[in-house]
């Protein structure tokens, strides 16, 4: 028998089920996604009544009974034999074919954490001019890039709509936390691959504060439902979107065409810079926490790094790195393994492509996993150029004379580039990150905490909740940490955590 | 009436405040000094400072700063946008979300106040006031 699965969420009171059609999909598994499908009248009704409930509800309560809501909301979230995160557990493997290992551990313990009440980025618009140069903001350090020059601004956007891509668990749900500490109603068009987790979000708030989850519409349709895009869009304050090339061509014709500000995240690209001075007898923490970096989303995210940068000088040598990280690589895919997507094709692609390369005598070495490519790590010390990974778990490991030497080989892709996962010494990471953050980079972050962003750091030069009420030229660089050794040792507590208690399934 | 902004003012405030037996219960376990900083803009030429002393639902001390003074907190903001906070136009956190208002010091403690911040307004609120313009 067939489990169906609601992938909308809108005020019932609405009573608008009775005139709508909806589909139902059979993803495997036994499961079925049961999906709306929306004309203009019906989203008309949807879109007034998050806007009403906004207005009599939203904006007369105070922003800490919202926060309160968020964190009720989240302890939910927290508790592994939560209703929906135990449906989430039996159907997103399904869906996005991570591991439940991956969902579980990484997704629900760790990456929700940082819509936690503690996290939140409540701190208000920074002044450009007092982080000319990085500058302390929580536990890191930020600067600021470019001229204050705002082009857009509405600080009181009463819509704003999500297009939330599906290769990550969890931003519909950041985004609607964001929205409402903005006061903002939210409509979300959640990921044809991925539509089940901003419903399932949705349906948590609205057992907690139901007149707060009224203000949030979830609504599931295709990309190339140009009727339904368009009238979003026209109904909107703000869109903020995160999508490949293809959805920032067709959604940035859209947001014209509405005179609609759009704010995008579109394609990037991600990697790691490893400093001699970590190349010495913690070269096999250092590469236990880059196995975390590789296999967290399957290197699945923008923040995923494709490629690894190893200076040369220390104690132990790039080549003999890319064996530590094999060794780890291992470990941790028992603790999170690949799920039913395992891009088998890819791996083997990367194996081929650098087996012809060591065969040929080139400086080439390959460290493949055991059994059923879950990763290959690949030491080439022939090419510098950045090159993109075939991804799922597939690295190569690339020699530097010096670190300083990274920013002008990645110039080339300058604007693609936003997380540089990082073990430098704190001396060498300010100079580091000055010159790879002028080339474009946005995020550097320390090992092992790549695809995990704090909720205080910018996204994509941005800093999330004043990006909804501005767009400006600036472009935020942040480091996560003003003291790289304690966030090394922290990082080392969390992974061990993550592998060395192994996710039970039946447990939960 | 009392002019805002002015020392008389924030006597008056401190006044109105330990009065004020909400406040007292809600903010009994805060600790901590601010500096209330009010910029100039169109309607103010010269920037005022105001310290305020607040421990465990009492305020021991307030004045209008002359020269300089350090504090745990300081909330800073322009002038229009405070008398909007003292005429309950404007959520304080509300403002500060927005950029209309800045904070030096740990605002995630501010946000486990809020019903003390909440208090901190409704008293200014209730002060009888001539702003500049």
């Amino acid at each position: 028998m067939n489990r169906t699965i609601d992938c909308y969420f809108w005020n019932p009171n609405l009573r608008i089920d009775s005139d709508l059609e909806f589909t139902y999909e059979d993803v495997g598994d036994s499961i079925e996604l049961k999906k709306p499908v929306f004309t203009v009248e019906i989203l008309d009704k949807i879109i007034e009544s998050i806007k009403q409930m906004r207005q009599n509800y939203l904006l007369s309560i105070d922003i800490p009974s919202v926060i309160d809501t968020i964190d009720r909301v989240n302890n939910l979230w927290m508790n592994p034999k939560y209703n929906g995160r135990k449906i989430a557990r039996e159907v997103l493997p399904t869906l996005t074919g991570f591991s439940v290992e991956m969902i579980e551990s990484w997704g629900f313990d760790h990456f929700l954490g940082i819509i936690k009440k503690e996290n939140l980025p409540v701190f208000g618009k920074l002044k450009p001019d007092d982080f000319k140069e990085f500058n302390k903001l929580s536990d890191g350090l930020v600067k600021a890039y470019g001229e204050i020059k705002v082009s857009h601004s509405n600080y009181n956007p009463e819509v704003i709509g999500h297009i939330c891509a599906g290769n990550i668990l969890g931003i519909a749900a950041f985004e609607m936390v964001m929205d409402k500490l903005v006061d903002a109603a939210t409509w979300i068009k959640v990921s044809s691959e991925e539509p089940v987790f901003g419903a399932l979000y949705a349906r948590s708030i609205e057992e907690i504060d139901p007149k707060l989850a009224y203000t949030i519409a979830v609504l599931p349709f295709d990309s190339g439902n140009k009727v339904v895009n368009e009238f979003l869009f026209s109904k909107s304050n703000i869109v903020r979107a995160t999508g490949g090339e293809q959805a920032r061509k067709s959604l940035s014709k859209v947001a014209e065409k509405y005179k609609i500000p759009i704010a995008g995240h579109w394609h990037k690209f991600s990697f790691i810079a490893i400093a001699r001075e970590y190349l010495n007898e913690r070269a096999s923490e250092i590469a236990e926490l880059v196995s975390l970096d590789v296999s967290a989303w399957d290197q699945q995210g923008c923040f995923s790094p494709q490629e690894i940068f190893a200076e040369i000088g220390g104690s132990v040598s790039p080549i003999e790195f890319a064996k530590l990280l094999a060794e780890e690589m291992e470990i941790t895919s028992r603790a999170l393994p690949k799920g039913s997507n395992s891009g088998k094709i890819q791996v083997l692609d990367g194996y081929y492509q650098y087996f012809k390369k060591e065969m040929m005598g080139e400086s080439v070495k390959i460290f493949p996993s055991a059994k059923t490519h879950q990763w290959l790590v690949i030491y080439d010390g022939d090419t510098t150029n950045i090159e993109p990974s075939p991804l799922f778990r597939v690295i190569r490991i690339k020699p530097v004379n010096d670190i300083i030497e990274i920013p002008r080989l990645v110039k080339p892709i300058g604007k693609f580039l936003q997380t540089v996962g990082v073990a430098i010494p704190n001396d060498r990471l300010i100079p580091f990150a000055h010159s790879v953050g002028e080339v474009g980079a946005t995020n550097i972050r320390t090992i092992s905490g790549m695809t995990l962003q704090k909720a205080w750091e910018p996204w994509d030069g941005k800093f999330p909740l004043n990006e909804l009420f501005e767009q400006d030229y600036i472009r935020w660089v942040s480091i996560d940490t003003n003291d790289i050794d304690k966030e090394i040792k922290n990082a080392l507590k969390r992974k061990r955590s993550i592998v060395d208690k192994p996710l039970n399934i039946d447990r939960v | 009436m009392v002019r805002f902004p002015s020392d008389e003012w924030i006597k008056a405030f401190k006044e109105k405040l330990n009065k004020n037996k909400i406040y007292k219960e809600v903010a009994k376990i805060w600790e901590g000094d601010f500096l209330f900083v009010v910029t100039p803009d169109d309607r103010l030429k010269k920037e005022v400072v105001y310290y305020v002393d607040l421990w465990h639902g009492i305020c021991r001390d307030a004045y209008l700063v002359k020269g300089k003074k350090k504090a745990a907190f300081i909330f800073k903001g322009s002038y229009s946008n405070w008398k909007k906070v003292i005429n309950k136009e404007l959520d304080p956190i509300r403002g500060l979300i927005r950029g209309m208002f800045t904070v030096d010091g740990d605002s995630k403690i501010l946000l486990d106040q809020a019903k003390a911040a909440q208090e901190l307004v409704n008293t200014a609120n209730k002060i009888p006031v001539d702003f500049e313009d």
